[in-house]
């Protein structure tokens, strides 16, 4: 019973997906009232246009129309579910326009990750355990970091990272291969 | 394919992170792509890490979109019920018209002929223009690796059914291959085995008309005779293409 915002805010959201997948409309309105603000920031980020950012944000609330009953409510969040949806919507949307190689997220931009402000969005504060990703991140070497950070947050691929670096491939592979063989070692220590 | 495994990750888990961090282009995505269509520790995986790599999204900060956004998803999947049933004459009777004329097509560049006659550029004051405006017929021509042969597609919207031409291939009676079409989330959804050199009718998935789209993405692999099997992860890619409004 002593369930905190946060669990209360995703119990809230779960059911709500639940009912929007059993063909309740009123519940698409209460999920985008709970979330596009994030969403949208998201989507905003990574574009770096306004108005592709909300054809973004329109294409995820129309696929989760569609797709609500997708949602697996033993995943750890639905609001990690929603904004996996509109990273990669918005990265599907950042490379149909050709816009990788400029970046719209710098390198910078995708370190400018001030941990302790995390919780913009009070009512879907995210938990210790999802804060882990932050912390181990953060252990990797610089050039780990930046080459998982630019794929993630940016939408490059390994082919793309390794023309901006000017590295061969394999490289940037073993780069990253070892960088993500280390965070899971930190992510999952007990 | 990856270059090696990272120490202490499988080689699925590493593609899996891969997928999710969106590293993969060309052969390896498809090959992902499959793979999470069709093998569920796959698909837990890819699940497992994006709820765990989520959280680097808290880091842009919130924006509030125009009110108008919020006005054009309501419409968009308002519409969806209401205009059902005002299309389900005239898709009937672009259905019926398609099934009498299919009728008499008997090869893949026939089919395709067909289809072109009963276009929305031919059709503008049939009862079914108001259909093919909305939903245009699809067809898709996949040129199978470095031979002359193509894959010819075709779908009509509200028919539920694909018309396939595989003429000219021919089974080599090792091998059979798999046609998927990869939905928007990238996710593949097998539509059937190819029947070589023959004319065939692959029924479409229920849920997956939707995704019948102008630019749906096609993917025929090549897998052992039968397809797929349930517990092996999709085959190597040997043709893709797309769908294109006609």
């Amino acid at each position: 019973m002593d369930k905190s915002p946060a669990k209360q805010a995703r119990d809230a959201l779960s059911a709500d997906i639940a009912a929007l997948a059993g063909g309740e409309h009123d519940a698409l309105r209460r999920i985008y009232e709970a979330t596009s603000a994030k969403l949208f920031g998201i989507c905003l980020r990574i574009l770096g246009d306004e108005k592709e950012a909300e054809d973004a944000l329109q294409d995820v609330y129309i696929d989760l129309w569609k797709r609500a009953d997708r949602f697996d409510t033993s995943r750890a969040s639905p609001i990690s579910w929603l904004a996996t949806m509109a990273r990669n919507r918005a990265v599907d949307r950042l490379r149909a326009g050709g816009k990788v190689r400029s970046g719209a997220v710098s390198e910078e931009a995708a370190f400018d990750v001030p941990d302790k402000d995390i919780a913009a969005d009070e009512k879907l504060v995210l938990d210790e355990r999802d804060a882990r990703i932050h912390h181990c991140l953060s252990k990797l070497e610089k050039r780990q970091q930046s080459a998982i950070r630019r794929a993630f947050l940016g939408g490059a691929t390994y082919v793309q990272l390794a023309e901006k670096d000017d590295v061969p491939l394999s490289t940037i592979k073993s780069r990253v291969h070892r960088g993500l063989a280390k965070l899971k070692k930190c992510i999952e220590k007990p | 394919m990856t270059t090696e495994a990272a120490p202490d990750m499988t080689p699925r888990e590493l593609l899996a992170t891969e997928f999710v961090l969106g590293l993969l282009e060309g052969e390896e995505l498809l090959r992902a792509r499959a793979m999470l269509a069709r093998d569920p520790e796959f698909a837990e995986e890819v699940a497992r890490w994006e709820d765990r790599c989520a959280p680097l999204l808290d880091s842009f900060p919130p924006a509030n979109p125009h009110e108008e956004v919020w006005s054009r998803i309501f419409s968009a999947t308002s519409g969806d019920v209401e205009d059902q049933s005002a299309q389900i004459v005239s898709l009937a009777k672009a259905r019926d018209r398609w099934r009498m004329m299919t009728g008499l097509a008997t090869a893949a560049a026939a089919a395709l002929a067909v289809v072109v006659m009963v276009g929305p550029g031919a059709e503008k004051s049939t009862p079914i223009a108001p259909v093919t405006e909305d939903q245009p017929l699809l067809a898709a021509n996949i040129p199978i690796g470095d031979t002359p042969l193509r894959l010819a597609l075709t779908y009509v919207p509200g028919r539920d059914e694909l018309s396939v031409s595989s003429a000219g291939l021919t089974a080599d009676g090792v091998h059979d291959h798999e046609l998927w079409l990869v939905d928007r989330q990238g996710d593949l959804h097998s539509l059937g085995v190819i029947v070589p050199g023959e004319e065939a009718r692959f029924a479409v998935p229920d849920g997956l008309a939707d995704e019948f789209v102008d630019g749906s993405q096609l993917v025929l692999t090549r897998e052992p005779l039968g397809g797929k099997p349930a517990d092996a992860d999709a085959g190597p890619v040997v043709a893709q293409g797309q769908f294109q409004a006609i």
